[in-house]
């Protein structure tokens, strides 16, 4: 009994880091940009989320909320942020790390915004169903209908993910930019455009990944919550484990880390609740430096 | 080069002694906050040795300050270590975490290495909860003693703490300077500037990586040593994920390739929360604003800084100054 709930606590887990892992995939391949401002991205459209709970008493109507105002967030980030890093600082010995350096400063600067408009207290979102759970024979699983739930949402917003990029224009236009963007600028595509498109869709799918985190941890939601540190590194983990460059690799990467850390903390300690997702990341990242499904060339980027 | 080493030494032992008059007469706060501005000092010259000459990147230096300040109070407090010799082993202790950090490091280029140190920096505080010796939540104590008798009885503990940390920081950043300037500093720059044409002049790439993360790790744990000692406790919340941000900010403010400038950086970093106090105060805001305006100056500084002066103040006056000489030939 104890193995099926571990396995269905990591596989639940696993899924809402892989839908962190697919916004920062979606950051990379338009920008070769790793945001680690993410995880910040996803608090504030959840706090955006619970004003909508809160006022309307409605998870469903919160969620595409949250949904759009990260999609905005994103979005100006880009056409403010990233269009003047890249016209600024790319000479020099900075020129490497500022990407990196300015996505921290912003991580600082929503995270001290988002605590200066909601306070530092935990804030509480009810979820849609309860996260009691299943009974099965007398045996109370711990896996609920809360869970069953975030995994359907994030199963078909995957569906709806990969479907936009495959059988659409838009999709067609994102993948061209990103694989060739002075070729796609020659067929015309508007690459300016679509990479804010990119962020855009990045900052939707964090902001699913922050309100699923929330319901799905203790319901709580503060500035510096343990839920939010753990889905900043383990976006990130899960997405270099999928090779940052592969939407599937993506997805596998989120499951693979949601059941090794459920797992461990299961059968080797609970106190390793944080160190688990480093060791996971040296020793993948040991084995093949580039992510198991990433290409050779990716680790140069 | 001889004579410009010797004016150099000239140059910190007067450092050192308008430290010493500064230190008589300003009162105990500043003293206390010129400690800090020491410890900052040392921990970012270990991140411009990092970042701005061996061109890697880590946001884990919180956590390696934290390896050297839980080495020297397990040192003073376990062996009984006399207190030079417990900043000793800080540095010890550090350096091999650095070098084993390193030994990965060597093989991961920008966000994976940025990502696997925030990782570290996130997990390793962490690990004071499962050992008993660390002392858990609340940490160790890790006192340094009142000040020699010698010294007289006006002077104060905060005195004697500026006094370590400043002797601790000319010391270290007199080193790292004769490091840079050295055939090993020359060997990073190459690396920085284009590895694989290092590799062809010769250069073990991966060693040399592993030696840069190596020392900054051991100058970052005595910053962490020192960093405790202004504190009185070690403790996992000492070395919060902020921290390797601020230390970041500092190395980016100071102009990351700019070792001098780690003072701007440092005195940057001990200021803004006074000057967001004054704001705070000034436009009369709420306790919320108020604890949060720090983070987001710092914050928004580092944006702005890496937009708008992405190599650092001093780096930016002498770019200005040699287009100028340019434009008048």
């Amino acid at each position: 009994m104890d193995l099926l709930n571990t396995f269905l606590i990591g596989i639940t887990a696993g899924t809402i880091y892989a839908l962190m892992a697919i916004s920062m995939v979606l950051v990379w391949r338009s920008t070769r940009v790793v945001n680690f401002a993410q995880a910040g991205m996803a608090l504030l459209s959840t706090y955006f989320g619970y004003e909508a709970v809160t006022r309307l008493e409605s998870f469903w109507i919160a969620l595409p909320v949250a949904m759009i105002g990260g999609a905005l967030v994103a979005a100006l980030v880009e056409m403010i942020l990233i269009r003047l890093l890249v016209k600024h600082s790319t000479s020099g010995p900075i020129a490497g790390v500022a990407p990196i350096i300015a996505t921290l400063g912003l991580l600082g600067v929503i995270r001290s915004i988002s605590a200066m408009i909601w306070g530092g207290q935990d804030l509480r979102i009810v979820g849609p169903v309860s996260n009691d759970g299943f009974t099965i024979n007398a045996t109370t699983l711990v896996f609920s209908p809360l869970k069953l739930l975030i995994l359907v949402t994030v199963l078909v917003l995957m569906l709806i993910l990969s479907v936009i990029f495959q059988k659409t224009n838009i999709g067609l236009a994102l993948r061209a930019s990103a694989y060739a963007p002075e070729i796609a600028r020659l067929s015309g595509i508007k690459v300016d455009w679509v990479r804010t498109l990119g962020w855009a869709l990045a900052g939707a799918t964090g902001a699913v990944a922050g309100m699923f985190q929330t319901v799905n941890g203790n319901g709580t939601l503060s500035p510096d919550s343990i839920e939010f540190s753990l889905l900043l590194v383990s976006g990130f983990i899960a997405a270099v484990i999928g090779g940052l460059d592969s939407l599937i690799g993506a997805v596998i990467g989120g499951l693979v880390l949601g059941l090794m850390i459920s797992f461990v903390l299961m059968y080797v300690s609970s106190g390793l609740f944080f160190i688990a997702p480093f060791v996971i990341l040296l020793t993948i990242l040991f084995i093949r430096p580039q992510g198991v499904f990433g290409a050779k060339a990716a680790r140069r980027a | 080069m001889h004579k410009k080493q010797s004016r150099d030494i000239v140059l910190f032992i007067l450092g050192g002694v308008v430290l010493y008059f500064l230190s008589g007469v300003v009162d105990e706060l500043r003293v206390y906050q010129g400690a800090t501005i020491a410890v900052y000092v040392i921990a970012i010259s270990s991140i411009i040795l990092l970042t701005g000459y061996s061109g890697q990147v880590s946001l884990g230096h919180g956590a390696l300050m934290a390896v050297g300040a839980y080495a020297a109070a397990v040192a003073h407090i376990e062996l009984k270590l006399p207190i030079i010799l417990c900043f000793v082993i800080a540095v010890l202790a550090s350096a091999v975490g650095g070098a084993l950090l390193g030994a990965a490091a060597a093989r991961l280029s920008g966000p994976y290495l940025a990502g696997t140190t925030l990782a570290l920096a996130i997990g390793l505080p962490s690990l004071a909860n499962q050992f008993g010796v660390l002392g858990g939540e609340q940490g160790l104590l890790f006192d340094v003693g009142f000040p020699p008798l010698s010294l007289g009885e006006e002077f104060t503990q905060y005195k004697w703490f500026f006094w370590i940390a400043g002797l601790a920081a000319l010391i270290s950043m007199w080193a790292i300077k004769n490091i840079l300037g050295s055939r090993y500093g020359r060997t990073w720059r190459a690396i920085r500037g284009n590895d694989v044409a290092a590799q062809l002049c010769g250069i073990n790439i991966a060693r040399s990586k592993i030696l840069a993360f190596t020392i900054s790790a051991g100058i970052a744990g005595l910053a962490g040593a020192l960093l405790s000692m202004t504190i009185g406790t070690v403790s996992p919340s000492a070395f919060p994920l902020a921290l390797s941000f601020s230390l970041l900010t500092g190395a980016v403010l100071s102009g990351i390739t700019t070792l001098a400038g780690a003072m701007i950086g440092a005195v940057v970093l001990v200021a803004i929360p006074e000057i967001a106090d004054v704001v705070a105060h000034r436009i009369g805001s709420s306790e919320r604003v108020t604890t949060n305006l720090p983070g987001f100056l710092v914050s928004a500084l580092l944006i702005v800084t890496v937009l708008f002066v992405p190599n650092g103040p001093v780096e930016q006056h002498r770019a200005r100054k040699a287009k100028h000489l340019a434009s008048q030939k």
